[in-house]
């Protein structure tokens, strides 16, 4: 079951939110506009400007609307010079500003009217990149004294000059496609990608000659750190062809380098120290991760063998011995690899809870106090549907209106705290808790018609598939996930607890217990006699139709059958009846066939039917009872029952010994 | 006299007694699922409350024939120690109060019969109640070997 938290709803709490922020902007910029006339800064204004715009484009991300991203970034850069420049912001940058603010509060509307905001106005980005906090009109940036000057959009000229003024060395060149060179190929797109790993690509365009040849050449305008010679060869010219351009002194360039440079020695480290990975590699990684940990367990096994024989392996050992715990590191290492910050997780509460206050009526301050959790982003992805139903209840059925906080003393605006804290053995413990009605044990008693002596048969009440505290649903509870999916969530697709705490008239707290990791993986899921099976997609090596007329029964000394051999590419494979081994039905309807490979061998699995490929959380099996060779787990595929996690190399494991002792 | 509370349940004609305090929570018992390979009194596995829970059925470690499912059926989920399994009943009937001193040895020839599952009897309003040996059947002897 996979629950994603849909973004529309987070859309009603941004709106709001953004549109105060847009109005704090103007006010702000009225506010400097004054303060212009009367000849002095508002370097407070200025702050506040430079933060409402840092907001909406935090917010903006969030949702993922990319117009008010990208001009509120460009806006905040402005404003961030200003601010560092002291409060300046002269008439040129205000009437940029405005005109930046008014487009983001139009991209705004548009999103609160489910329409899709419009790109950004053409020529604004670069409009506001290239305006001069401290100067009265938009400045022209100086004129560089090269042909191409003609050729630069603000943008790209922008993009020019700040790279010269961090030092690196623009060139101008010119690249001529031939035959010959394309029979190499090298074409304009291989020089691009090229000069991409040397520096950066400021522009290339087009041109068509005459000379030598009638044809097009591409002028590309680079800048970059590397040696004129690697750039030559990059591109195939002459290294005394490239033109080295300078940056043209001019007005604007008295002040921006020293911000260039501070901006620099902020931004740098950090962005050094973070690097942004795709899930799918850090699976990978783990994916491989255990595929060693098997072939250790092979190695493992032959220095049994070994030993066995004679040998003396106590050197062996000790290496063996080392490799454990350094594959107990790198798992480790991996796996918190993977953490993300519970901060950061929780971030779109604020929005959720802006969005279902009504200003007047009900209001809820919510805080989040998650110092510095961290949490698997697997976990994170599943445990968000179950808290943002949490956090739904709480403020439309247990914190009162304001009135009738009043009337029991309480303050009027509704507390809702959200806590987390890690506990011993990887888990994290979530708290919501609200200051609200607290839940009527009383009440759900009558209703569900049972006994509830305690909170923790209240929360087995409450969670009961199809129960409800409300007859009538109401606006903004009565759709999404029940209590019931909550627990869901929590319980049997996490494994941890879900506990609650009421007391009438005082409040409810929600208490959660979840791991900090689990194990993702990526299964194929199928059917062998009545059971449901899932095996691990990473161990299979092919998956084919099973023809009855491939299969050959070599003579059975007895005993062992289910064993015979298929035909496969020309090639002998052995092909043994899941259903046999394990001693279950005998799988006659075997339709399919699942390869592994032990010791180099292929294995195949005659099964039933392939039921799909899904991504699953599975878990160790502790108990004895239920611990059987081959059986790596269990996990859920959805209808609350175990499905077994086979390890179809350690079953074929147990079919050779099964042999040999046969 | 103490008094201490215990669970008591039905398999094949006869009752049993655990201790409340080894008891978890009783179940509704619909299906488990096998585990080829694990032994064969175990019925499966089932999952309660997010955990899962090898489940020994009663019948089959006790030598009785099996039967048809039943809605009467439950599991009583017990914890000993640090290992939580379940016991699949016929029926799982009361919660009584049982006398300190209310359990006597079973007789040689019955504790010999009942391979050691049964750790004493005793008669509350003329109805006998066996005390079962929870460790000893979910398998502690597994533990060691």
């Amino acid at each position: 079951m996979n629950e994603r938290v849909d973004l529309q709803e987070f859309i009603g709490g941004f709106v709001v939110e953004a549109d105060e922020l847009v109005a704090l902007a103007t006010a702000s910029l009225v506010e400097i506009e004054t303060g212009n006339a009367t000849g002095a800064n508002r370097p407070k204004a200025v702050r506040e400007l430079f933060r409402a715009l840092h907001t909406i484009k935090g917010l903006a991300a969030m949702i993922g609307v990319e117009p008010i991203v990208e001009i509120s970034h460009a806006l905040e850069t402005l404003i961030r010079t200003a601010d560092k420049g002291g409060g300046r912001l002269r008439q040129g940058a205000i009437d940029v500003s405005i005109q930046g603010v008014r487009a983001i509060g139009e991209r705004v509307r548009a999103v609160a009217e489910q329409r899709t905001p419009a790109a950004a106005p053409p020529g604004l980005i670069e409009t506001i990149a290239t305006t001069d906090v401290a100067s009265d009109a938009p400045s022209a940036p100086p004129p560089l004294a090269h042909a191409w000057d003609s050729r630069l959009s603000l943008g790209e000229r922008q993009h020019l000059y700040q790279g010269l003024r961090s030092g690196m060395i623009a060139y101008a060149l010119t690249f001529q496609p031939s035959e010959d060179k394309v029979a190499k190929g090298i074409t304009i797109a291989t020089v691009r990608a090229r000069l991409a790993e040397l520096g950066e690509v400021v522009k290339v365009a087009p041109r068509t000659v005459t000379h030598p040849v009638r044809g097009v050449v591409f002028d590309v305008l680079f800048i970059g750190n590397a040696e004129p010679a690697k750039i030559a060869e990059a591109t195939t010219v002459a290294v005394d062809s490239l033109e080295r351009i300078a940056l043209p002194v001019g007005p604007a360039d008295t002040e921006l380098p020293i911000e260039l440079v501070e901006e620099a020695s902020a931004v740098t480290p950090l962005g050094r120290s973070i690097v942004r990975v795709e899930l799918a590699r850090l699976d990978e990684l783990q994916e491989q991760l255990s595929l060693l940990i098997v072939s250790r367990f092979r190695l493992e096994r032959e220095i049994v063998a070994l030993a066995a024989s004679g040998v003396d392996v106590r050197r062996l050992r000790e290496v063996s011995d080392l490799q454990t715990r350094q594959l107990r590191d790198l798992r480790r290492a991996i796996l918190r690899a993977r953490l993300i910050r519970v901060g950061e997780v929780l971030e779109p509460l604020t929005l959720l809870v802006r969005s279902l206050v009504k200003p007047g009526y009900k209001e809820v301050r919510l805080s989040l106090d998650t110092r510095d959790s961290e949490l698997d982003k697997a976990v994170a992805d599943r445990l968000l549907p179950a808290i943002v139903h949490l956090v739904r209840n709480a403020i439309d059925h247990a914190i009162e209106p304001i009135d009738e906080r009043r009337s029991k003393d309480k303050p009027a605006v509704g507390s809702l705290r959200v806590t987390c804290a890690e506990t011993s053995g990887n888990r994290l413990e979530l708290s919501i808790t609200d200051d609200g009605r607290g839940i009527d044990r009383d009440a759900i008693a009558r209703r569900a018609n049972r006994q509830i002596p305690d909170d923790d048969a209240l929360i087995d009440v409450l969670t009961t598939p199809g129960f409800s505290t409300r007859d009538v649903a109401t606006e903004t509870s009565g759709r999404g996930l029940g209590m019931d999916i909550v627990r869901r969530i929590i319980v049997d697709q996490l494994g941890g607890e879900l506990r609650v705490r009421t007391e009438l008239g005082a409040g409810t707290t929600f208490r959660m217990l979840v791991p900090v990791t689990i194990a993702i993986i990526d299964v194929f899921s199928f059917s062998c006699g009545s059971q449901s099976f899932v095996v691990p997609v990473a161990a299979v090596e092919e998956i084919f139709e099973l023809a009855p007329e491939q299969r050959v029964s070599p003579p059975s000394s007895g005993g062992a059958a289910g064993v015979s051999l298929l035909e496969r590419r020309g090639k002998a494979i052995t092909l043994v009846s899941l259903g046999e081994v394990l001693a279950i039905d005998p799988g006659t309807s075997a339709s399919k066939a699942l390869v592994v490979r032990r010791n180099g061998e292929p294995i195949a699995f005659a099964v039933d039917r392939m039921l799909g490929r899904q991504e699953v959380v599975v878990r160790p099996i502790d108990d004895i009872l239920a611990r059987a060779p081959g059986i790596a787990g269990a996990t859920d595929l959805g209808d609350g029952r175990p499905t077994l996690v086979l390890d179809l190399v350690e079953l074929g494991a147990k079919i050779a010994s099964r042999e040999r002792s046969a | 006299m103490a008094t201490e509370l215990h669970v008591t349940f039905r398999v094949g004609t006869a009752d049993y007694a655990v201790p409340a305090a080894q008891v978890l929570h009783l179940e509704s018992y619909d299906s488990a699922t096998p585990v080829p390979g694990a032994p064969s009194y175990v019925a499966g596995l089932v999952q309660v409350r997010g955990r899962l829970v090898p489940v020994v059925d009663l019948r089959a470690r006790f030598g009785l024939a099996p039967v048809p499912h039943s809605i009467d059926h439950r599991v009583v989920v017990c914890q000993v120690g640090t290992r939580v399994a379940g016991l699949l009943v016929d029926s799982a009937r009361d919660v009584i109060r049982i006398e300190d001193g209310a359990f006597e040895k079973p007789p040689d020839l019955v504790e010999q019969q009942a391979g050691g599952f049964i750790k004493g009897i005793a008669t509350v309003t003329k109805k006998m109640f066996l005390l079962v040996d929870v460790p000893r059947i979910i398998g502690e002897e597994l533990s060691h070997g």
